[in-house]
């Protein structure tokens, strides 16, 4: 059922809510409901719109959906037919009148937020769309139409359900503050990117702002998509007092043709708008196409414009607008003109773009990989993934952030671990703290749509190879979910030992990835390091190849750098000289250790020599303040002996550092320690009575909370030092026992919740945090599953001490031997032991004091 | 609309909201300085405001019946200072807890800063043109006006599509530093009244009724 948006240029429709305010609407009624009531009325004003020239008429479904049934009289499925009837009434009634008229399912946000920001998850999200769309079958919708978006992951969420449920085409638009961003800080190019990876028909812009400031903004979106592009500005701002808009139609109609010579292609009205700005705009259009048509004074239009109505006159259906559209990041293979004054593509390839949510990445330049999330030889992590301990993973992730990776790896390799659960999961919880796009890491088709799935933006997915097999599961889903791909050269004969080998195998991989439609510039090609010591004389092999494939396929690369170095000493000088001759090369995407700081500065620096970065802002900012201290390398046997950490000229014991919340310190300090004691003693006779010294401070009042969590920071990075060695040692984590913590169904405060579990752990507790908003039906399956003895519980709001209550009853019902611990603000010792607490705990060392009881009792 | 605020953080405020008491010692300075620079590059401060009948404007509770006794006008209002906020608590409760609680802190005395210079903006748009009389700000949660009402106020202001304010099932809002509030409007003097301890929601778990002191004060 598709639809050729370039096939002339569509008038859309104006505001549904002014008509139903002009037609009687009190201000305390939706319009969804007052629609509803009054389907005759919805009728009529499609009827005017399409009166007024509108091409495309949207649906009165926009505000229905299952979160928003209270305003509905009616099921979801009668409510959508009732509005989609006045819609299909007026098409069929303008056809008679030998009009073509296209009805939209108009979806709009379902009104909750997404996780992160909010409660509500992905699938749900999904689920909620899905009922809207199903509903909608049979209806007579030409397609569907997701507007006045502010939140990317909700589109994917609603774009993946008209796909995956209807053979609607989808056009999208999003709604954009002046600052070019939406309120949850989605930009245009992210917007871009991820809409024509997920296979979207046309985007746009409504809604928030006038006609003047979205041009800019529509004229940047027509620059960064092949799609076609359309517009819905408001009728300029309302007044406070009177509610009425400022900007009138003809000041509204006098900026419409600007917006056609941008090449935007649809164009119609939101908020404020009437008919009578419809029928200014479809005046508009028809004067320029009889201009056109004459072939006489059609304006000087862009150039991306020209193209399409060169191709139309041509009689050509000019399906893909002109190539090289304006504007597009190029590759950088750039001529410059004789004068010198700008520079002109030699092809018209687009560069590989990656994006999170809000972040695109655009690798112009070598881009680090940062591949510290993947636990093949890393005992802590293997063991944090294994524990669901994602503060750790988070930990490293922030850290590679902070060193300057762009794009991180996430790998969950555990061979005892389900990955179709844990990768997703994992993916979701980085989402919460970093806006980096990332590279979905995983052999397991399963595991790779899962994880796509819920990732929010354009991922890279590693890897495919020259396998059939391989690529037949696996191009499939980055097709789907739009996504970039690495190409492994190797099959199932192995890794070709030379250069043409590899070579060949790329070219088997992008010829298959175009055969189902992956854009070439979302191929990436690894050509695999092995190592030099083992295969010395393959180290040259690798780099031959990366420059065969970007010199003659012009495709993006990766490489593991590191691997090349295995068996050798003073692996970093191999490690840094082979990433130079690799980036030389033509290597884009090294996935490597981006703490590396050596390694980092190679990559800087060749990005300036290069000129990949311009006017070496990026190198400047991060070396500007850098001293190079004098003899870096030493040979063995001449090693400085050990430190005590110093500040001030003064050694300080382990005591004063966390009580100072000195973190380096600390660890230096507890490091040394454990030269000479065991893991457990340095835990018990020094980190512990560190702690308990801080928290006395506390009780007396002697030292205020930031500082006590600022201790417990100092202790924790002394307490991962002693995990990491018990990790490495195949010995348990210290563990007093293990607490659930979580904040109630219906609350959303949770940073007091996370105070009391940093405390926690670092006396040795392992905390099993639910997270908020967590109803107790979850709370108390993992209770009962994992044999909890305690809970701790923690409510901010009045409102939810009802739903502590509920959780408690269901605890001691369903898991007698469980213990309770609450606290929060509203809380009071009198109320926890009403609602059958255990413990009111009225700061976070008193959680500690319970947890000692509970889990002393039982020794 | 965007609010103008740029004036720093009351320190005594943040100082009372970390129930830090006395002199804050260097270590605190630092990062009430850091906290500051996080939160005004995160903060991205905004508002809406309608005005409507008082008859328009449906209310629940005896307290806000009486403020507004008297007014014939209600300015509805919502002040957020955006979801920026609420991304960089989320990442710094990773990363530093400490530094977590005192932006935390520092963004609850931000959102009533950026309240009142919202409702100067306001009375400055007004005052000129209407020569009325107006009382202070009331919010849902105060006194035995319910917080359930939030989502009417939002409703009446669209201010999801207007400043990205939402409101949950459980009637809390998202972002989380974020204000909605009532202003009557008079012509003639009107002061608005306070709640009392005896109509509050919260008069059993009250600590500063326990200590004999007042909200109001």
């Amino acid at each position: 059922m598709a639809i050729d948006f370039n096939e002339k240029k569509y008038i859309l429709d104006g505001a549904m809510g002014t008509m139903l305010q002009k037609a009687g609407m009190h201000s305390d009624e939706t319009t969804t409901h007052f629609g509803q009531e009054h389907p005759d009325i919805l009728k009529d004003i499609h009827r005017q719109y399409i009166d007024a020239g509108a091409d495309i008429i949207y649906t009165a479904t926009f505000g229905i959906n299952r979160f928003k049934m209270d305003e509905l009289d009616v099921s979801l499925v009668e409510a959508v037919r009732v509005a989609m009837d006045a819609a299909s009434q007026a098409k069929q009634e303008a056809a008679k009148k030998g009009r073509d008229v296209k009805v939209a399912l108009g979806l709009g946000p379902l009104g909750e937020l997404l996780e992160p920001m909010g409660t509500l998850r992905f699938e749900d999200a999904y689920d909620a769309f899905r009922e809207v769309v199903a509903a909608a079958e049979g209806n007579g919708a030409d397609l569907a139409v997701i507007e006045t978006m502010t939140d990317l992951y909700e589109v994917k969420a609603a774009v993946l359900a008209v796909k995956e449920n209807s053979d609607l085409p989808v056009m999208v638009s999003m709604t954009f503050e002046e600052n070019e961003r939406t309120f949850t800080g989605v930009s245009l190019e992210a917007m871009a990117v991820t809409l024509e990876g997920l296979g979207v028909d046309a985007m746009g812009i409504n809604c928030s702002l006038g006609p003047v400031e979205i041009l800019p903004m529509a004229q940047k979106l027509r620059a960064l998509t092949s799609l076609p592009v359309f517009a819905k500005p408001n009728a300029g701002l309302p007044d406070p007092a009177t509610g009425e808009y400022d900007i009138t139609c003809d000041q509204f109609v006098s900026k419409m043709d600007e917006y056609f010579d941008a090449g935007i292609c649809m164009l119609g009205g939101c908020c404020g708008t009437s008919p009578e700005y419809i029928a200014g705009l479809a005046a508009c259009r028809d004067a320029r196409d009889e201009k056109t048509l004459s072939g006489g004074e059609a304006k000087d239009v862009g150039a991306v414009c020209q193209g399409r109505e060169a191709a139309e006159r041509d009689g050509d259906g000019a399906k893909e607008p002109v190539a090289g559209c304006v504007g597009h990041a190029e590759k950088p293979v750039l001529t410059t003109k004789p004068s010198g004054a700008a520079v002109i593509p030699a092809h018209t390839a687009r560069l590989l773009k990656i994006c999170s949510g809000t972040t695109v990445v655009c690798v112009d330049h070598v881009t680090v990989i940062g591949e510290r999330i993947n636990p093949t030889g890393k005992k802590r992590l293997k063991q944090a993934l294994l524990d669901e301990d994602y503060d750790y993973i988070l930990t490293q992730a922030i850290e590679q952030i902070d060193a300057g990776a762009e794009i991180l790896d996430v790998n969950v390799g555990v061979p005892s671990l389900d990955d179709v659960k844990m990768l997703p999961q994992v993916i979701k919880k980085l989402q919460s703290v970093t806006d980096l796009p990332l590279q979905i890491d995983s052999s397991n088709p399963k595991a790779i749509e899962a994880a796509l799935r819920v990732y929010n933006g354009k991922a890279i997915v590693n890897s495919v190879n020259g396998e059939d097999k391989v690529l037949a599961a696996i191009l499939p889903l980055v097709k789907k979910y739009g996504a970039a791909v690495v190409g492994l050269t190797l099959d199932e004969t192995g890794i070709p030992a030379t250069a043409e080998g590899r070579f060949a195998i790329a070219e088997k991989i992008l010829a298959r990835a175009t055969e189902y439609g992956i854009p070439e510039e979302d191929v990436i090609i690894d050509c695999l390091t092995l190592t030099a010591s083992a295969q010395q004389k393959e180290a040259n092999e690798t780099l031959r190849a990366v420059r065969m494939v970007k010199e003659r396929l012009g495709l993006a690369t990766a490489l593991g750098v590191s691997n090349i170095s295995f068996g050798l000493p003073a692996r970093p000088f191999i490690n840094r000289t082979f990433l130079a001759l690799a980036m030389e090369s033509g290597l884009d995407l090294p996935i490597m250790n981006p703490n590396d700081e050596d390694m980092m500065a190679s990559i800087f620096a060749y990005n300036v020599l290069k000129n990949r970065d311009e006017n070496a802002v990026r190198y400047i900012d991060r070396y500007a303040d850098m001293q190079i201290a004098a003899a870096g390398i030493s040979r063995k046997g001449g090693q400085n002996a050990e430190q005590l950490p110093v500040e001030n000229g003064m050694a300080h014991d382990i005591f004063y550092c966390i009580e100072k919340g000195m973190k380096g310190d600390t660890v230096a300090a507890v490091e040394k320690l454990l030269q000479e004691s065991s893991e457990m003693a340095v835990v018990n006779q020094y980190l512990i009575p560190a702690l308990d010294k801080v928290g006395r401070g506390f009780e007396k009042g002697s030292i205020f909370l930031p500082q006590m969590l600022q201790a417990a920071t100092a202790a924790q990075a002394g307490f991962d030092v002693i995990k990491e060695r018990l990790a490495a040692g195949d010995q348990k984590t210290v563990s007093l026992g293990q607490v659930v913590i979580a904040t109630v169904k219906g609350d959303i405060h949770d940073i007091g919740k996370n105070i009391v579990k940093v405390i926690m752990e670092n006396y040795g507790y392992q905390m099993i945090d639910l997270g908020r908003d967590v109803p107790k039906e979850e709370i108390l399956a993992v209770v009962k599953e994992k044999d909890i003895r305690l809970v701790g519980l923690s409510a901010l709001m009045t409102t939810t001490l009802g739903s502590m209550e509920e959780t408690i009853a269901a605890i001691r019902k369903e898991a007698p031997n469980c213990r309770v611990m609450v606290g929060g603000a509203v809380l009071t010792a009198e109320y926890a032991a009403q609602i059958g607490a255990d413990f009111y705990c009225k700061d976070a060392m008193k959680s500690v004091e319970a947890a000692q009881e509970v889990f002393d009792e039982q020794v | 609309m965007k609010i103008n605020s740029s004036s720093p953080i009351c320190r005594d405020r943040w100082m009372a909201a970390l129930h830090v008491k006395g002199q804050a010692d260097a270590q605190l300075t630092a990062q009430f300085s850091e906290a500051e620079k996080l939160l005004f590059a995160a903060a991205s401060p905004k508002g809406v405001y309608k005005i409507m009948e008082r008859n328009d404007v449906k209310t629940k509770g005896f307290s806000i019946e009486k403020h507004l006794e008297g007014c014939h006008k209600v300015i509805v209002m919502a002040a957020t200072l955006g979801i920026g906020v609420d991304n960089l608590l989320r990442k710094t409760q990773v990363t530093d807890m400490a530094m977590a609680v005192v932006i935390d802190s520092g963004a609850s005395v931000l959102i009533e800063q950026v309240c009142d210079d919202f409702e100067q903006q306001i009375r400055q748009d007004m005052l000129p043109a209407h020569m009325m009389y107006m009382t202070s700000r009331f919010s849902p949660g105060y006194g035995d006006y319910p917080l359930t009402e939030q989502s009417r106020i939002i409703g009446y202001l669209d201010a999801q599509r207007q400043i990205g304010l939402h409101v949950t099932s459980d009637s809390l809002m998202i972002p989380g530093k974020s204000i909605t509030a009532l202003i009557g409007i008079a012509d003639h003097p009107v002061t608005g009244r306070l709640a009392t301890c005896n109509e509050c929601v919260l008069k059993e778990k009250c600590t500063l009724r326990k200590e004999g002191k007042f909200c109001g004060d």
